[in-house]
């Protein structure tokens, strides 16, 4: 390992330098990596988990299947993958909120949230929340958390993957699955967020 | 850190955009820089390979953001070195890839850059198929 602090572009070298080994030991292909790296960044997205949310807004039996197992009912609407094999969904109510962290590193389900903010994956975030998660809220996020409401803070690890069931938002009893999906946003299901409002 | 910027009017307007971008797929980019992406993509892609249990590459993960932790005041944060670090430390463990070959590729690789004579002018043309 180096000692000094590497320029970005030493990193990317060494990056690129690992990607021809890789290649060239027939370990993975330009064309596999390729793959990867198009599904995280542009398909695989918080998007996904709003469907699922609009779902369980919408039909009870789903959302009893959702709490009861969250990685079964993802896979009912074809939804899972690495970093959702144990997820569990903690489901807000008017007196408890929930927020999610990973204080070891930055464990997150990725089939329902895509990859996490970069804030997330911070030490300053993952310390944070764990300490004071309702001034965090308030001061970071600009979301208050009425005094009456517990806030329940879940550390995820790569043993159980937890996200947040937000509460369907009022006045918005007449909306279909489409429209509720696109009130929730990805900070809703991280819990540092409410949904939209319609 | 980048993110913590609150009670200012820059605080406010990282919330209001916050706000705007959260909701929408691809939004508020991972991946600072291209590589980021590309070492992400190939942990995962050498997790398809078979070449670890994804558990595996996670511990690495935590051993290496732990060790920056105790490291108080070091090297700046970097969440995707930290992933690039636990990629190397797991493929080195299971014997596919040795140190001192990724460290003389690297070398190879910073001694060649692509875009090598980029900074000069070409004032010619590159080719010139002449006309029959």
């Amino acid at each position: 390992m180096t000692v000094h602090i590497r320029t970005q572009e030493e990193i990317a070298a060494r990056v690129k330098a690992l990607e021809a080994i890789m290649i060239e030991k027939g370990i993975m292909t330009t064309a596999a990596i390729d793959r990867l790296a198009e599904i995280y960044e542009n398909e695989v997205g918080p998007q996904l988990g709003a469907a699922v949310v609009a779902k369980a807004w919408t039909d009870p039996e789903f959302k009893a299947r959702l709490v009861a197992n969250a990685t079964a009912a993802c896979a009912e609407m074809g939804i899972g993958g690495l970093q959702g094999e144990d997820m569990v969904v903690v489901e807000n109510t008017d007196s408890v909120h929930n927020v999610i962290t990973c204080t070891l590193c930055s464990c997150y389900p990725w089939p329902v949230l895509g990859l996490p903010p970069n804030w997330y994956k911070g030490p300053e975030y993952r310390s944070r929340i764990v300490r004071e998660p309702r001034k965090v809220l308030r001061e970071d996020f600009g979301f208050d958390v009425p005094d009456s409401v517990e806030v329940r803070v879940w550390d995820s690890s790569s043993e159980m993957r937890y996200w947040v069931l937000p509460a369907r938002p009022a006045g918005t009893e007449g909306l279909d699955e489409k429209a509720l999906a696109a009130l929730v946003t990805r900070d809703s299901m991280i819990g540092t967020g409410a949904p939209k409002a319609p | 850190m980048g993110y913590r910027q609150d009670a200012t009017e820059l605080g406010d307007a990282r919330r209001r955009v916050e706000a705007l971008v959260s909701g929408m797929p691809g939004e508020s980019a991972p991946f600072e820089q291209p590589w980021e992406l590309r070492a992400f993509a190939m942990a995962v892609a050498a997790y398809h390979a078979g070449q670890y249990e994804w558990s595996e590459f996670q511990l690495s993960l935590i051993d290496s953001i732990k060790r920056w932790e105790a490291d108080d005041g070091g090297e700046p944060w970097s969440y995707y070195e930290h992933w690039l670090t636990a990629l190397e430390t797991v493929l080195a463990g299971n014997g596919a890839l040795s140190d001192a070959d990724l460290d003389d590729a690297t070398k190879a690789v910073l001694a060649t850059p692509p875009d090598k004579g980029h900074h000069e002018a070409h004032r010619e043309p590159v080719a010139i198929d002449p006309a029959r």
